[in-house]
């Protein structure tokens, strides 16, 4: 019996959601293998709803740490944006994959520590900071190249075939086993997110921030340098999402990245994260993802307009808010 | 009205208040097992137990918001509708809970009347609310409080008496009281008391809740003690020995309330010299021992905890040094006050102290996470490392994979203890410990904080209760109005003797603050 609370208390009683989840994860690629038996359940459609999947759950990853202290991050979209027409006029007109890599990176843990700065030593509110940033990424974004898209299809590692390993376009198309190198980045990044989550003395007190604050810091946690470091993390966790979806898309556009926050958001609250922090799941996240994913693959294929899935998407962030309130005591 | 007392006490002590055989029960608890109470006119009637033993269940019967299982309540010898607190009333019944239940923005008049507001045709008569609100903040004697003033403008113990005064304003003649002294200081708990006299002279009967036994014996004239939802003793005298009545609570003899008093005359562990932080800290300066217990007593707001924060790094002073070991201390870094070995447990266990949806586990190595860090955390020594300090002080339950909302008060103060204990902290600061703690818990917190000190720690211990500085501590130091202004030796000290240094020599303390 007591070896049955200690290991109910070890996997935590979030694991009741992540069931669930899971079961709707499921649920929903059989309701997709019954309706399009040809084009859904094919290995096809699953690599492409992953790699597309993969840049939204890059940036989940990072909002996970975010809203675990009870924070926010709305620029995480505007900063992919930016970051990515930042990297490309490094490299326009010569320059490398490994230039464009580290500038797209740099400039967007340059704009995640502005955020945090704001936040930490400037005392502004997350949701208000991170709103002003999504302004301004938004405007560096359009300003930076002249409103253009850059174009970065010479990033293939100088082959006329596939493109070589480790060029930024490998990135985008490349696979290993079969599986987009995407794909790889991103369960690479869960698995490192869950370890750090749960298995580091910096993610328990990030959470330890977002459970109780000033609990938190009566017990030695150095609050403000967690707070800093997240909003940090959600910039790095931005420009690794960019450096994937410039891969992709074999260029930068100032455009790009539109509503990507509300993506993340969403994919962490189905997951089961608490808003009001305290509660963070990456196991959670990791599944939201997913079910985002699948149910917007499955709306697409059943020829739903995309702003019939716009509508589904707030819809579904607010009904997984509207679950999660009872469980928040105030 | 007749007159059933069992014995004639001065005048006509008519019982207004009668319950019999109360049964209460819940899905798989019996909560209340056939309780048998009166009050009688005029009198005091203090209602004991420990925590779990009933008196809340009892008085939610009595105030029709649980409908009773079996038994009778009377008032003037007529039952009592069930489940029906509006009857209960309208018949006379006012119950004052611990938190209080006033509408914070609303003014003082409108709180007094809230719910049957005087009217004039359809509107309300408000200079008349205004009118009757003064008077009966007048017969209470507090006709300082303006009623105009929004409730928020008030202190806790002024916001108590106008609960009080919307009790009278139903034409109350049993008055329950639930732990009303639990948010006030020893001053104001004086005036609680003036307004409980004043009270009982015009006839109405008190019932009284509260685990502080000296206040029992000062303003009670009979005592019920509760213990597993039945009647240990019935309307026994309220001087029986506080022995005896702990006796009674808890079925068995409590060896002591109070252990043996440390020695205390170690090393220095902590000095604190000319500490400032206006308003609340006006310089102040003292050292801890070694193997002591010193007690930090006063008023609440004559600054204590705020003395305990500036310490411990958590607020930033304005001048003076705080050294430990022979290190001075950086301010406004409660890590390294941390790292230096002192060690906090806040006024506020559930909103300072601990993360309530956690397990103990995590509770307990939060402030010691090094400990467990080979570059990843190792669960399972946290896991072992949190179990042995929950054996070592007896907590109930010791699993560590409870969740810490899931404890009793004293229960939680424990794993705030075992995680200052697990971290080896050299100075324990401990503000208000033993608040909203039972009987028996009291303790069994002061044996653990004696051993401590017996083990060679320093443990500050700020408390509203002088009884029990006066009871446990090496040496107390009073506080008032953000100075030290007594040291007492332990051995010699008398709560009486504690008070007189903690109130303002002139005047009472004024309960309205300025509106901020």
């Amino acid at each position: 019996m007591n070896q049955a609370a200690a290991l109910r208390n070890r996997f935590g009683a979030l694991q009741f959601q992540e069931y669930a989840l899971g079961l709707v994860v499921i649920a929903l690629f059989v309701t997709g293998a019954i309706l399009r038996p040809d084009t859904f359940p094919t290995w096809d459609n699953v690599r492409n709803m992953l790699t597309q999947a993969s840049i939204i759950g890059v940036l989940a990853v990072g909002m996970t740490f975010v809203i675990a202290t009870s924070g926010i991050d709305l620029s995480v979209g505007s900063m992919v944006a930016a970051a990515g027409v930042f990297g490309g006029t490094l490299v326009d007109p010569s320059g490398g994959t490994l230039l464009f890599i580290a500038g797209a990176i740099g400039f967007a843990v340059l704009l995640g520590t502005i955020n945090a700065t704001a936040i930490t030593l400037g005392r502004v509110v997350p949701f208000i900071a991170t709103l002003a940033m999504l302004s301004i990424a938004r405007g560096l974004a359009l300003l930076l190249n002249d409103k253009l898209p850059v174009g970065l299809l010479d990033l293939n590692g100088g082959s006329y075939g596939d493109p070589a390993p480790f060029s930024l376009l490998w990135f985008g198309t490349g696979k290993i086993l079969g599986i987009p190198i995407s794909v790889w980045v991103f369960l690479g990044i869960v698995v490192g997110g869950w370890v750090v989550l749960n298995r580091s003395r910096f993610g328990r007190y990030v959470v330890a921030v977002g459970g109780n604050r000033e609990a938190a810091r009566i017990a030695g946690v150095p609050v403000r340098k967690v707070i800093f470091s997240v909003y940090v993390l959600s910039g790095l966790m931005a420009g690794i999402a960019t450096v994937l979806l410039c891969a992709r898309l074999g260029s930068a556009s100032p455009v790009s990245g539109n509503l990507y926050e509300l993506d993340a958001i969403g994919a962490v609250v189905i997951g089961g994260t608490s808003l009001a922090g305290g509660r963070a799941t990456m196991v959670g996240t990791f599944l939201g993802v997913l079910t985002f994913a699948l149910i917007f693959s499955l709306m697409t294929q059943l020829d739903l307009s995309t702003e019939i899935q716009q509508v589904t998407k707030g819809a579904i962030v607010l009904g997984a808010v509207l679950i999660q309130r009872p469980e928040a005591r105030y | 009205m007749n007159g059933v007392a069992e014995k004639p006490g001065a005048g006509a002590a008519a019982t207004v208040l009668e319950v019999r055989g109360l049964v209460k029960t819940y899905p798989g608890v019996e909560a209340l097992r056939g309780v048998d109470f009166n009050v009688r006119s005029g009198e005091v009637h203090c209602l004991l137990g420990p925590n779990g033993a009933g008196k809340s269940t009892l008085i939610k019967c009595v105030s029709g918001a649980v409908e009773p299982t079996a038994g009778e309540i009377l008032v003037d010898g007529e039952p009592l509708p069930e489940r029906d607190p509006a009857a209960a009333l309208g018949r006379g019944v006012a119950t004052i809970y611990q938190e209080l239940d006033l509408v914070e923005d609303l003014s003082v008049a409108q709180n007094v009347f809230l719910g049957h507001e005087p009217r004039r045709g359809p509107l309300l008569d408000l200079g008349r609310m205004r009118s009757d609100a003064a008077a009966l903040l007048a017969r209470l004697g507090h006709e300082k409080i303006d009623p105009r003033l929004s409730v928020r403008a008030l202190r806790p113990a002024a916001q108590q008496i106008v609960s009080i005064a919307r009790a009278l304003s139903y034409d109350a003649r049993v008055l329950i009281m639930d732990e009303p002294s639990a948010i006030l200081d020893a001053g104001e708990v004086e005036t609680l008391f003036e307004v409980v006299r004043r009270l009982t002279a015009e006839g109405v009967g008190v019932v009284y809740i509260s685990h502080r036994l000296d206040e029992i014996r000062r303003i009670g004239d009979r005592v019920t003690v509760l213990a597993d939802g039945a009647t240990a003793a019935g309307g026994i005298a309220a001087d029986t020995p506080p022995d005896e009545l702990v006796r009674l609570m808890v079925g068995r003899k409590v060896e002591r309330l109070y252990p043996e008093r440390p020695a205390g005359g170690g090393e220095t562990l902590l000095e604190v010299r000319d500490a400032r932080a206006l308003p609340a800290v006006r310089g102040v300066s003292f050292e801890v021992r070694a193997g002591e217990v010193l007690g930090i007593g006063g008023l609440v707001g004559s600054g204590r905890s705020e003395l305990l924060r500036l310490i411990c790094g958590l607020d930033s002073r304005e001048a003076g040094e705080v050294i430990v070991a022979g290190r001075r201390l950086a301010p406004n870094r409660p890590d390294r006050a941390i790292a230096a070995g002192l060690g906090l447990a806040p006024e506020d266990r559930k909103s300072q102290g601990l993360l309530l949806d956690w397990d103990l586990t995590k509770n307990i190595t939060l402030a010691d996470l090094g400990r467990f860090s080979r570059g990843l955390l190792d669960v399972r020594g946290e896991r072992e490392a949190a179990r042995a300090q929950l054996r070592a002080l007896n907590t109930v339950p010791d699993d560590p994979g409870r969740r810490a909302r899931e404890l009793s008060g004293g229960n939680q103060q424990k794993v705030v203890l075992s995680r200052w204990l697990l971290r080896e902290c050299r100075v324990l600061l401990l503000d208000e410990p033993t608040r909203g703690v039972d009987i028996p818990s009291k303790a069994e917190i002061y044996r653990i904080v004696t051993e401590l000190a017996g083990r060679g720690l320093g443990v500050v211990l700020v408390s509203s209760e002088l009884e029990e500085l006066a009871g446990i501590c090496t040496r107390v130091l009073v506080m008032r109005e953000g100075e030290l202004v007594a040291e007492v030796d332990g051995e010699k000290a008398t709560e009486r003797e504690l008070l007189s240094h903690a109130v303002v020599p002139t005047t009472g303390p004024d309960l309205i603050e300025e509106v901020a």
